[in-house]
């Protein structure tokens, strides 16, 4: 059984009659000590399906699920106290901008002993050598210092390695990290990702990655789910997904690659943006941005389905060439 | 940090200056001569006149007279009131305990009813509690002091009988003031319920004198609180499984608190201002009531000298507040 199983989790936000979906019948897996890779464009559901996860979606937003179990229990039907107890021990998360995540009021040590106290107890010594090891772990310079510091004295990259310390505190066995490095310098993005993935290794600790950046996900994901618009459009294993995508957006993302971009006069790109809550269109949500797309694409709107071991929602998925497959024009 | 302080205590200068001036010459401006009051209605001969002119300094131009006065200031002196002969600063201190009282009790009074409402109502934003609250604070921060008061006093007291009408302490008790507050002196007498009776007086002054405070700190409190919780450290803070109150108590307001406190701090001369009605409404034996009566009198030296104290004590709270601001905010405390 996998450690953590999506079936069908959906996000509405606005009215019960009007509601606009920002994840939209979302079903994934992660096994024990998997790094997932999720990867979309900005709107696309990312965040918002790890916050669903994280149960900080506040009303008046709406979370269901068929089933959104961790470790066989059921996260959604279960009291607010025993949740509680599993998130920031068994799933612990990291947000986008380390600048912001620290509350500026504390010190680095308070901080990172609250998560200790509430989940592991134990008594005040045994939490600071705890503390003290972790800024360890993480790479922190003179460790016995900082952690008198207040967030205002650190850096960037200094604070993002303190949310990951906060984050990995109770040993959890799932971390979800949403763009932990869109913030940063690009200098120090690849020291944190080396980090994560160190401590992923080392602990065998799940890890769900989130990011726009294909390049990363490449290297570091076991598994990559493509999504857009709140929708899965394409998941597979990281390899085989970047060497013959097999659907039309998961092709174009690709193409937008600086790199791979070599003999064209310019940068290719995704004509359009991700629809909002006001401009969805009928059919497949990618139908009018789509360079494949067909009168069926606008009218009927495709489903997941499996091809070739792959996870995909298209009427014409792509064969090893890139070229849609089963259509007439 | 003691940089800080001095550079504050700096900055109080010139306000002092400021404040003589202003006080000094404003109340040179009413129509009324301070003399012709104190005659009274049989009134005073021309030499008589001349001479009590003179006697009062009044015969000098206002400049050399604003010198004299500047120089009695600086020498502790406040000068004698025209109408008890007493001294100023004597007068000042057997009063201010009173308005200290009255304005603690309800500076209490609205922080801890008002910034609690507000941190509700602000976790609680948009449902009933939070239109109710801020719909009772609108009222109570519109509502006139003098006839906030008279209700109060028309439905407690008069009706209900639950309070007295006014004063400090009923008749039936005499405590000889040794701290000059009254809750305390009657807890230090041996006089058997005449710490709840002063407790009773003190009631309706002090609602009639902090609701206009409750109301600004409870609003204040949830527009702060409600930026505080979209911040992105409240999220992490509940992403390690804190409980909500925690994430309310522990992370939200804490950072929320420093508009809340500059707040309280000007009220405080709110509650200043608003004393003078309450006091004179409530026949309690404070500085609010006494400068009243001293500008009715055109007694100069009690005005400016109460007023003077008043600005001081003002300011002090100011600065205080501003010494706050870096025991709440760390980084208030570095950058300074």
């Amino acid at each position: 059984m996998a450690l953590l199983e999506v079936k069908n989790l959906t996000v509405e936000f606005g009215s019960e009659n009007n509601p606009f979906r920002a994840v939209d019948s979302v079903s994934f897996s992660v096994e024990r000590g998997e790094v997932l890779g999720i990867v979309g464009e900005s709107g696309s559901g990312k965040s918002v399906s790890s916050l669903a996860l994280m149960g900080l979606i506040d009303y008046p937003g709406r979370v269901t699920a068929d089933s959104l179990t961790f470790d066989g229990e059921d996260l959604l039907r279960m009291p607010a106290r025993k949740r509680r107890n599993i998130t920031g021990k068994d799933i612990a998360m990291i947000f986008q901008d380390p600048m912001s995540s620290l509350n500026p009021c504390y010190t680095v040590e308070t901080q990172i002993m609250e998560a200790l106290k509430v989940h592991e107890g134990g008594n005040k010594k045994q939490r600071r050598e705890r503390t003290l090891d972790l800024l360890n772990q993480v790479g922190i310079p003179d460790p016995k210092s900082r952690m008198k510091a207040y967030p205002h004295q650190l850096s960037g990259g200094m604070s993002q390695r303190i949310v990951i310390a906060m984050a990995i505190a109770c040993n959890p066995r799932l971390l979800v990290a949403d763009e932990p490095t869109t913030a940063l310098d690009v200098t120090i993005q690849a020291q944190i990702i080396d980090l994560l993935l160190k401590l992923q290794s080392d602990s065998d600790m799940a890890l769900i990655l989130i990011t726009h950046d294909l390049a990363l996900v490449s290297e570091a994901a076991d598994r990559i789910q493509v999504m857009y618009a709140g929708q899965l459009f394409e998941s597979g294993p990281a390899d085989g997904l970047f060497a013959a995508p097999r659907h039309p957006y998961t092709q174009a993302l690709l193409e937008a690659l600086p790199e791979r971009s070599e003999g064209h006069d310019r940068l290719r790109t995704i004509p359009g943006v991700v629809p909002g809550a006001h401009d969805r269109p009928t059919g497949c949500l990618l139908s009018p941005r789509c360079r494949y797309a067909t009168d069926k694409c606008v009218s009927t709107q495709p489903l997941v389905e499996d091809y070739y071991g792959r996870d995909v929602r298209c009427f014409y998925p792509l064969d090893d060439n890139g070229q849609p497959t089963g259509r007439t024009v | 940090m003691l940089g800080f302080l001095f550079r504050r205590l700096g900055d109080i200068v010139p306000t002092f200056f400021g404040v003589t001036l202003l006080v000094f010459f404003l109340i040179r401006l009413i129509p009324g001569d301070p003399i012709l009051m104190m005659a009274g209605e049989r009134g005073v001969d021309a030499v008589r006149y001349a001479q009590l002119k003179a006697q009062y300094g009044f015969d000098q131009p206002v400049i050399v007279q604003y010198f004299h006065y500047l120089l009695g200031v600086f020498q502790g002196d406040l000068g004698k009131s025209f109408v008890t002969k007493k001294p100023v600063l004597e007068e000042f201190m057997t009063l201010f305990p009173a308005t200290v009282e009255l304005g603690v009790i309800a500076i209490l009074f609205a922080i801890v009813v008002g910034l609690p409402l507000g941190v509700v109502a602000a976790v609680r934003r948009g449902g009933i509690f939070d239109y109710t609250t801020m719909t009772i604070s609108l009222a109570g921060y519109s509502m006139p002091i003098f006839w906030w008061a008279t209700m109060l006093i028309m439905f407690f007291s008069v009706s209900l009988g639950w309070t007295p009408v006014s004063g400090r302490l009923s008749v039936l008790y005499y405590i000889e003031p040794t701290t000059g507050f009254m809750l305390i002196d009657t807890l230090l007498s041996d006089q058997k319920g005449a710490f709840v009776d002063a407790l009773q007086h003190l009631i309706l002054p002090s609602i009639a004198l902090g609701t206009i405070p409750m109301a600004v700190i409870a609003r204040m409190t949830r527009s702060s609180m409600l930026e505080v919780l979209r911040e992105d450290y409240i999220r992490v803070a509940r992403a390690k499984g804190l409980s909500p109150t925690k994430v309310v108590i522990v992370h939200a307001l804490r950072n929320a608190l420093i508009p809340v406190v500059t707040v309280i701090g000007l009220q405080v001369s709110v509650l200043v201002a608003g004393a003078i009605l309450t006091e004179t409404i409530f026949s309690w034996p404070g500085i609010g009531k006494w400068i009243v009566e001293a500008v009715s009198r055109r007694d100069y030296p009690t005005i400016q000298g109460g007023i003077l104290l008043i600005a001081i004590m003002i300011m002090m709270v100011n600065l205080f507040v501003d010494l706050t601001y870096s025991v709440i905010n760390p980084r208030i405390r570095h950058t300074r």
